[in-house]
């Protein structure tokens, strides 16, 4: 216990507890204490044991600090050091207060984990009743295949969900009046970050200019002033920091438009052909080189749907952007540019595409029939026999044909039908016999419905006696091919598990069955797959023992 | 019950292979013709049930399979099915007309199919899987003419009355049959005097009809009245011999024994008991990984230095 073995974290002298003088000391996976003078600890505590941590309040005299186990007992330490009492104690909450929460989870996390799979899964459940609560197998064995196949879903399903942008979050800003002619906006962690996901230009000046040029406060006030952020964004400011961004924006803008005709390139170039007016081009014109003669609010108008769209564009891009290095701001920015030069590279290739799909219709291709591999039979007379077995067949001469044909020739050609003599009394009573229930012929009916000879009860007791020994013997066949001492031992164990499975269920079963339902076999396949597995052991065993000598 | 509008029709096809017949005839005598009035007692039973039965006879022989009834030679011209005879002969017991022109014409044509009986080729099986085709083409061509004329739906069974052994060349034909009456829903039952027949126990296994074996032939009438006269819907009725455990091990195609686990050559489906890198049938060439030995060889060597 002395053995400072341990990575120390953190040490802390000075301090007392129960009256008693002494040294703090944190370590990786404990926090201890020992009296001043001596060697041992007399308080240690794991932190997977510690609920919680208590601080005296800070106008007190005493500064002191307390642990709370899960057991519910308490250990108080009092930080008696004059000149740093406060900060020794601070360090020791700080320290405590981020290691705890790791070992907090993970003990809690693994028993809620396996109290909510048996909770989940009756079958588990019963399984985990049968075999650990009646002591057959221990609880390591139980869990130890079933948590490393819950721990990788775990892990999967942690990385799938991401929370997305909400489209409405500049909207949801939604600024009140502040009394006299302002607004205050109420921004809060997740907005900055949306807007920043969605407008990585605006990140990229809140980098350059705070915290050096602007405080936080500053530069979101001007951002919400700035006409960037207003509907109409007609005139913009040179000194306003943000025209850049409305400036990038627009560009964005154009490339988007220009990846759009990108994609349908080959369709298009067919289409704007001299004789179509402008006004019916699909590919559009941006609207900045509109007809002159639009009006003002045909000029808002399109402008704010633009924005509209461009904003959906960055809530969309934003969220395709995460697998991307968030880091690197310059990339981001470009990577609107780039769009377009890689679109510019694909042009070939998709256009050929299209040009494809558009020509080629299923029904004018001619139907081929599926194509057929010839069979080729070398001996084809095995086709006509099929796998019958050869059957002895009797031999006739030509002789015994021959007469046989005579013979009943002969009888045929004086035949009268006499359907009133057709049976004899005694011949139709045996027959009446035979075919009747015990009869000769009926012989194999009464070995069916075991089923209906037995209650449903002891159907399903059955059913979980199978159960069980099914998860035992599968952690038996498991070891098998024995490589490792580890698998020998466990081979072992699994046998003497599997006997006493036997002793204490499967007997106990059995004997009430045939104490109460006569003679059905219902446990014969169970003892015959049970005995099956001491068979492979004890032949595995015998082998070894030939190996070494 | 079945409801007056079914029509039900029995088609017996009766193996009447001379060499069998002749045998038994010269061991026992008398006994072919009394089997054969079994047959006709069946049928009569059959017909007398209700007005809607109907029959079909078919022999089948080792040179053909040939309907005994109903028939085309018949003179009476061919209202057979109807029973509308122009002159039915009086057969002197006040017998329902209809079955004592069945019972007369079966007799008068196999009289005909014994005397006509020539050895000619090597074959002596009898030709099942051909008179099993035949009953399903005649069970079909019925199926559409009643339909067509009166309307009425039409359910059939085919009772099989086997005395010689199976012909193995002729399973693949055989099991082609016995597919297409599975389709059909068309029961096949089987009464089998003489040995087992793996065939026929297939057959009714697949179709959902009797399989019975029956240990004297002198009680035929009886068996057949007991076992087999019951149609589909009143079998569940009644307390009927069980269904037989079926072998379906295939036999492997080197040796003819019955296995359980083989080799199937996925070209070709022929099945080997023994893994062989040419299929025999198909000459397809295949690889097999065996497992690897050479490592514990390896370490016997050394612990015995």
């Amino acid at each position: 216990m002395a053995s400072l073995s341990e990575e120390v974290l953190l040490v802390l002298k000075k301090v007392r507890q129960r009256k008693q003088d002494g040294t703090l000391y944190l370590m990786a996976e404990r926090i201890a204490w020992g009296p001043e003078g001596k060697d041992r600890f007399t308080v240690s505590h794991l932190y997977s044991d510690i609920r919680c941590q208590k601080i005296s309040p800070d106008g007190k005299a005493k500064i002191q600090l307390q642990l709370v186990l899960h057991t519910g007992e308490s250990s108080t330490f009092h930080f008696s050091n004059d000149s740093s009492a406060l900060t020794d104690r601070e360090a020791a909450k700080d320290l405590l207060q981020q290691l705890l929460p790791k070992f907090k989870k993970k003990a809690n996390k693994e028993l809620e984990e396996k109290n909510r799979m048996l909770q989940e899964d009756p079958v588990l459940f019963q399984l985990y009743k049968d075999l650990v609560v009646s002591q057959v197998i221990s609880a390591e064995e139980f869990w130890a295949n079933r948590m490393s196949t819950t721990n990788t879903e775990n892990t999967l399903s942690d990385k799938k969900q991401d929370v997305g942008i909400s489209a409405a979050f500049l909207a949801d800003i939604r600024p009140q009046t502040d009394g006299c002619n302002g607004l205050r906006y109420n921004l809060t962690p997740d907005i900055i970050e949306s807007i920043f996901r969605t407008y990585p230009a605006v990140q990229q000046k809140y980098g350059e200019n705070v915290p050096h040029n602007l405080t936080e406060k500053e530069f979101w006030t001007r951002f919400f002033q700035s006409h960037y952020f207003h509907r109409d964004r007609i005139s913009t400011g040179a000194l306003d920091i943000f025209s850049e961004c409305a400036k990038q924006d627009e560009k964005g803008n154009v490339t988007h438009l220009e990846l759009y005709r990108y994609i349908r390139s080959g369709v298009l170039n067919v289409l704007t052909a001299e004789g179509l007016p402008k006004e019916k081009k699909i590919g559009g014109k941006p609207a900045s080189t509109s007809n002159p003669n639009r009006t003002g609010k045909e000029n808002s108008n399109s402008a704010i749907i633009k924005r509209f769209n461009h904003h959906s564009a960055m809530i969309l891009a934003a969220g395709s952007r995460r697998g991307d290095a968030p880091n690197d701001q310059a990339s981001e920015t470009s990577s609107t540019d780039g769009n377009s030069r890689d679109s510019d590279l694909f042009q070939p290739p998709i256009k050929k595409v299209k040009l494809q799909e558009a020509i080629d219709y299923l029904d004018l291709q001619r139907e081929d029939g599926p194509k057929t591999v010839a069979l080729n039979l070398k001996k084809s007379d095995r086709y006509a026999h099929g796998p019958v077995p050869l059957e002895s067949q009797k031999y006739t001469t030509s002789q015994d044909i021959i007469n046989s044909i005579t013979c009943i020739r002969h009888e045929m050609a004086n035949y009268v039908p006499n359907l009133a003599q057709v049976l004899t009394s005694s011949a139709v009573s045996s027959a009446i016999a035979a075919l009747s229930p015990g009869g000769v012929l009926m012989q194999t009916g009464t070995q069916q419905a075991i089923n209906q000879m037995v209650p449903s009860e002891v159907q399903g007791e059955l059913k979980h006696l199978y159960i069980a020994a099914g998860e035992l013997l599968r952690h038996f066949w498991t070891c098998f091919p024995v490589n490792s001492p580890f698998l020998e031992e466990k081979v072992v164990k699994m046998r003497s598990n599997l006997e006493r499975f036997q002793m204490t269920k499967l007997r106990p079963f059995q004997e009430k069955v045939q104490r109460q339902y006569l003679s059905a076999n219902i446990t014969g396949h169970l003892e015959e797959m049970l005995q099956t597995a001491y068979n492979k052991l004890h032949a595995w065993q015998t082998r070894r023992m030939m190996r070494k000598i | 019950m079945a409801s007056e509008d079914e029509l039900n029709l029995l088609v017996i096809v009766m193996d009447v292979n001379p060499i069998w017949w002749g045998q038994q005839a010269q061991r026992d005598m008398s006994e072919s013709t009394e089997c054969l009035d079994a047959v006709m007692v069946m049928g009569n039973s059959h017909m007398a049930m209700t007005t809607t039965n109907r029959l079909a006879v078919i022999s089948s022989h080792f040179q053909d399979s040939h309907f005994l009834y109903p028939c085309k030679n018949w003179t009476g011209g061919d209202g057979a099915w109807d029973g509308t005879m122009d002159e039915a002969p009086y057969c002197g017991d006040g017998k329902y007309e209809l079955l004592s022109v069945a019972n007369n014409v079966v007799a008068e044509e196999m009289k005909r199919v014994m005397s006509t009986t020539e050895m000619k080729g090597n074959s002596t099986d009898t030709l099942l899987a051909g008179s099993l085709a035949k009953a399903l083409c005649c069970i079909l061509l019925q199926k559409i003419v009643t339909f067509f004329s009166a309307g009425q739906e039409m359910k059939s069974r085919i009772l099989v009355i086997k005395t010689a052994e199976d012909c193995a060349r002729q399973y693949m034909n055989f099991m082609n049959v016995i597919f297409a009456a599975q389709k059909q829903n068309i029961l096949i039952d089987a009464c089998v005097l003489d040995s087992d027949s793996g065939l026929l126990q297939q057959a009714c296994d697949i179709t959902g009809g009797l399989y019975l074996k029956i240990p004297q032939k002198i009680a035929l009438a009886q068996y057949l009245l007991w076992v087999f006269l019951p149609d589909l819907e009143q079998r569940p009725q009644l307390v009927l011999p069980p269904p037989v455990h079926v072998d379906y091990r295939a036999a492997c195609f080197c040796h003819r024994n019955l296995i359980e686990i083989g080799y199937v050559c996925s070209v070709c489906l022929s099945i080997f008991c023994n893994f062989s890198p040419i299929c025999t049938t198909c000459e397809t060439a295949f690889k097999i990984q065996l497992p690897q030995m050479m490592k514990s060889k390896k370490k016997k060597l050394k612990q015995s230095i």
